[in-house]
Formats: structure tokens, sequence, C-alpha cells
């Protein structure tokens, strides 16, 4: 895995990878959720975890942080196995919904995210990020969609974390706010910062350095965009998912045991 | 008006509640379990104050006075020594006592009967019911004849001039910062859980118990200065009295309050809705209400529900309570070291309860 990275920016020798999850099953009751994942995020890349809803993308992006543990497998980290509570402190966590207090200010979110994480240093930094430092005495409850969907990310962002996790970042926001975040995102990769992206939006896999295609918890295929479509000999990334579902076993979903 | 519109929101709850079974039983279970709690409390276990007898008579009218005190229904009178019954009255144990002296007998031939009633004196309803069970027995004893009845009525606490107020008026100031409190952190630990940001703090270094330990000392001072103000106002508005020493009544709800948070806490791991945190109102405060000898007497309860009410922390609560402000104890006094260690106790070991149920991880 390591090995195969070209140039690490960053510079470190043949750093880990900053994910590694290695043969992951979870079961939920009888339905299966992840079905024997295996995949690695290299340090400085956005990685995108593409499939549709229900495919056990947050599932696995849960199971990076520590909150499921896997029935079988393991979930590296930043070079630790989860769970490890150091290594938290290094990861920003972007849930699906806008986490937030929304009896509090745009402000006092950021800076409660802060304190928790020893990064008071950090919120001004945050705010300006999401361009929300106007905005920063509005109480959360009076927002809009899009700016709890900046606070949110402004939260997972004011530590400064080595590895971002943020878990369909860009639904219900709108095109130009979109443009911002990959921007955003493109930049703190180009820090160094690792970043997972779970997404079922076509357009933006393709922003990515790598993508893992994963579907009713299998991984069918990781890759860059541009090797994936070659791989399935189409030109269009969503025909590439497609062909490889069928080879996977079909539409219907029939791969499950 | 569309009939097919209503019947649509009418179908939709019933359906909802198909999939709750917890607020089925809460509607079909919890007043059943109530009400039959309250029955057996009034039915079986009214058998009024305990009351001493204390026959030194040294004729042979006493003895007949007494044996009609023992069968009276008003009262639960037993036979005992004045040492006895001074130690029961001193300890709460007995409502109070009637002494029969040595000279009763004589006190009748020459027309004026005088039997000592001592009176523990907290709770009004209680030293009435010893009063006019003594009258009764005088006058079964004494009607026939022309006799001038003199009890000699004295109190250990309280007096003829305390009301219901001042026996209830502690015990509701536990219960109504402990329900209160209770209520306020439950939901909103909850709101925590529902909106995502516990999820989101658990994917930090947080630990479990700095979670616990942060909303309790939020929430205590909030309990803290509720506290403050119910006592306030019970004291210097309505005038409840308190014998002891104010602080001391502070200390008993302050740590009851915490008591509270933690209980909030604690039970909030088993609910998923607010819907359901509501829930654990019927089931946690109500049963405390009705068995933690704040309306009923603990020791006028039936047997069986005595050792439940001594497990409940707020029925050394309200002990505690009473025993500083009407009875004007001191922490020198055994009862109320007691009473505080078990609320104390309790707290933390809801403080343990309620770290060991936040779980980080799914397994």
């Amino acid at each position: 895995m390591g090995a195969t990275v070209g140039t690490q920016p960053g510079g470190g020798p043949a750093a880990a990878a900053a994910v590694a999850v290695r043969g992951v099953r979870k079961a939920f009751g009888g339905r299966v959720a992840l079905d024997g994942v295996s995949l690695s995020v290299r340090a400085g890349e956005v990685y995108g975890l593409l499939g549709p809803n229900g495919a056990g993308k947050t599932t696995l992006v849960r199971m990076m942080v520590g909150l499921v543990a896997p029935d079988a497998g393991t979930v590296s980290v930043l070079g630790a196995e989860m769970p490890d509570l150091a290594v938290l402190g290094r990861i920003g966590y972007m849930t699906q919904q806008a986490a937030l207090y929304a009896d509090l200010s745009v402000e006092e979110n950021v800076r409660f995210f802060a304190a928790i994480n020893g990064a008071e240093s950090g919120v001004e930094d945050a705010l300006r990020a999401v361009a929300l430092d106007e905005r920063r005495r509005s109480v959360v409850s009076t927002l809009s969609g899009g700016m709890r969907q900046r606070c949110s990310l402004a939260c997972a962002l004011v530590h400064r974390p080595r590895l971002l996790l943020l878990d369909e970042p860009t639904v219900g926001i709108d095109p130009e706010l979109r443009v911002q975040f990959w921007q955003h995102f493109r930049d703190l990769a180009a820090d160094g910062v690792s970043l997972v992206v779970c997404s079922h939006v076509m357009d933006e896999a393709e922003r990515c350095d790598r993508l893992g295609l994963i579907r009713a918890g299998r991984l069918l295929a990781e890759g860059s965009a541009r090797e994936l479509t070659e791989r399935a000999g189409v030109q269009r990334l969503e025909d590439a998912f497609l062909r490889l579902s069928a080879d996977d076993g079909g539409d219907t979903g029939g791969a499950q045991p | 008006m569309s009939t097919r519109r209503t019947l649509a929101i009418t179908r939709r709850l019933l359906q909802g509640f198909r999939r709750d079974p917890r607020t089925l039983g809460l509607l079909f279970g919890v007043p059943i379990v109530l009400l039959a709690l309250l029955g057996y409390i009034l039915r079986s276990g009214n058998s009024g104050p305990p009351t001493g007898v204390v026959n030194q008579d040294c004729g042979p009218l006493g003895g007949q006075v007494a044996a009609v005190l023992l069968r009276s229904t008003l009262i639960d009178a037993r036979d005992m020594s004045r040492a006895d019954a001074d130690a029961g009255v001193d300890d709460g144990s007995l409502a109070g006592y009637v002494r029969l002296p040595c000279d009763f007998t004589a006190q009748a031939q020459v027309g004026r009967i005088q039997p000592v009633v001592r009176l523990e004196g907290s709770l009004p309803s209680s030293s009435a019911a010893v009063l006019q069970a003594t009258q009764q027995g005088l006058a079964a004893v004494f009607a026939p004849r022309n006799i001038v009845l003199a009890p000699q009525v004295s109190y250990a606490h309280g007096g003829p001039q305390y009301d219901q107020l001042d026996y209830f008026g502690p015990a509701f100031v536990g219960l109504i910062v402990f329900f209160l409190v209770f209520v306020v952190t439950s939901v909103s630990f909850l709101r925590e859980r529902a909106q995502g940001t516990l999820e989101r703090l658990m994917a930090t270094p947080v630990r479990r118990g700095e979670i616990v330990l942060g909303y309790m000392l939020g929430f205590s001072i909030v309990a803290l200065a509720q506290s403050a103000l119910v006592l306030l106002f019970s004291l210097y508005t309505l005038r409840v009295h308190s014998q002891g020493n104010v602080a001391l009544v502070f200390l008993v709800e302050g740590l009851l309050a915490i008591a509270a948070v933690n209980l909030g806490i604690f039970l909030s791991m088993f609910a998923r809705t607010e819907f359901q945190a509501v829930q654990f109102i019927p089931l946690v405060i109500v049963p405390q209400f009705l068995l933690s000898g704040i309306v009923f007497p603990v020791n006028t309860e039936p047997r069986v529900l005595h050792d439940i009410s001594n497990l409940l922390p707020l029925t050394y609560a309200v002990y505690g309570l009473r025993d500083v402000m009407i009875r004007g104890d001191g922490l020198g006094a055994g009862g109320l070291g007691l009473d505080l260690a078990v609320v104390a106790v309790f707290a933390a070991t809801m403080v343990l309860a309620a770290s060991l149920t936040l779980r980080r991880r799914v397994a």
C-alpha cells in the first residue's frame, strides 16, 4: 500500500497509509452492512467513497472513528488500530446531518469543538475558511441549511486534523458553495491532509484523487476516475459504476449471501 | 372538512402506537400499577400513627383506659415502658404516647384526671389522632361519672401552632427540585443524542466520564440556584417553620438535585426520543411520590412497602429535610448523617452508572 505511493506531499519517506481497512465485515442483526472490505487512503489524497444510499459508506466512516466495531478485520488510522483515543484528536469528522448545538451561535459551536480538542487557537482560521466570520454571532437555529453545513465543516476543521472524514458534505448545498467546499478540500490535501469524502454524486467523484466504488457492503473497485472508466471500457464514471456492479453480481442486489 | 383526511390522521396515530410497545405499556400498565399501589397504601396500611401506652397506674382504672386505647382504630397503640416511649418520640418512630400516672385512679376519685400526653408533633394529623383517641378512651371509661378530663399535653417538636404546610413543606421542597431537575436533564441529554452532537463528540478524544461530569456540573449550577429559590420562597414567603440550620437544608436539597441530574442522564440512555424520556416521569417520579413518605408517613405504610420505601433515595432526602426543618436536628443527630450519606451515595452511583451506559462503540 504505502510502497505504491509516488509523491508524498509532506515529504515523509514511505509514510504509512492514512487509513488502512483490511477485510472488514459488519452485520447489524441479520443485515450485512460491510462484506469483506479492504481499502487504503494515502497521505495527502482526496479519497472518494462512492456508492448508492445504504451501500455501507457511513458504517465504514464510523469505523474509521472507532464508533463501530468490525465483526472481523481491522481498521488502522494514522498508524494506529482503531479504536484509539489519542488518534481521534487528529481526525476531523463531519457527520451527514449538520450535528450542531442549535441554541448556540456559530462561533460558540466552533469554540466548543475547539475546546474539546484543545485547539482554541484554530477558531479564527476555521471561521474564515468557511467564510462564516461575518456571521459568527448568528444562532445556528436561525441559519440556512448551507450555512449550517459550513459551520459543521468549521467544527470538523478547527483542530487542524491530519485526516478529515466527510460524510456527504455537499448534500443540500448550492452549486456555488459546493465549488468553494471542493476548492477548500483541494487546498487541505495540498497541505498534506488526507480526506475521505462519501458521496453518491458522480460529478463530485471526478474531483477525487482516487475512488472506492462501494455497493451493498462490497468494494467493487478502487482507482482514479480514469482508471475505473478505462477498466470498464466506458466513457462516463456512472456507466463504469453500473458495469462494475453488474460484473459483481447484477443490479438486483442479489449479491448478498 | 374531509372525513378521509381526518381518518388518515387518526389511522396514522394508531399505526405509530402499534410500533411503540413502551407507550402502550405506559398507557395501559402504569395506571393499574399506580392505582394498585395507592389502594394498597390507603387500605392495608392505614393503621393509624404508632402510639405508645404507658400505664403506671397503681389502681385499676389505668388498665381500663389502656385497654380501650389498645383497641382504638384511630391509632396503632402498643403497651410499653416510659423509657421506650420517650425514646420512640425522640427518634420519631412514635407519633406520641399516653402516660397514665401512678395516682391515676386516685385522681379519678377526686374528680379531675390528668393523663400525660406527649406528642412527637411534626405531623399535625397524627397528633390530632392521638389526642382524639385519648379523649375517646377516657370518655369510654369515665363517661357515666361526673369527672373533669384534663390531659396534660406537651410537644417534643413543633406544637399546636404547626400546620399541615409545616409538615408537607420540607418534603415538597425536595420533591419539586428532584422532579424538575430530573426532567430537564434527561430531555436535554437526549437532545444531544438526537441532534447528532453526541456522535460527533464521541469521535473526539473526550472521555465518557468527562461528558457526564461536565453535564453534572452544568446542571448542578442551575439546580442549586433553583433549590435556593424554592427554599427562600418556602421560608420567607410561605413562612414554613424551620427549626434547624438553613445551610443544612440547602445541603440536603443540593445533594438531592445532583442525584436527580445524574438519574436524568442515566435514564436518558434508555430513551430514543424526548417522548420516551418524558415517559419515565410516571415510572420514576410517581412511585417515589407515593412511597417516600412525602404524603403518607413511611411508618404507617404496610410492612411490605416499608422495605421498598427504605430503598428510595427520596425517602432519605425527605427524612433529612424534616429532621432539620421540623425537629431542628444538626449534623450530630444520628438520623441526618445517614440521610445525607444515602443521598450522596445515590448521587455518586448515578454518576458511575451514567458513565458506564454511555457507550462509544456500537459492538
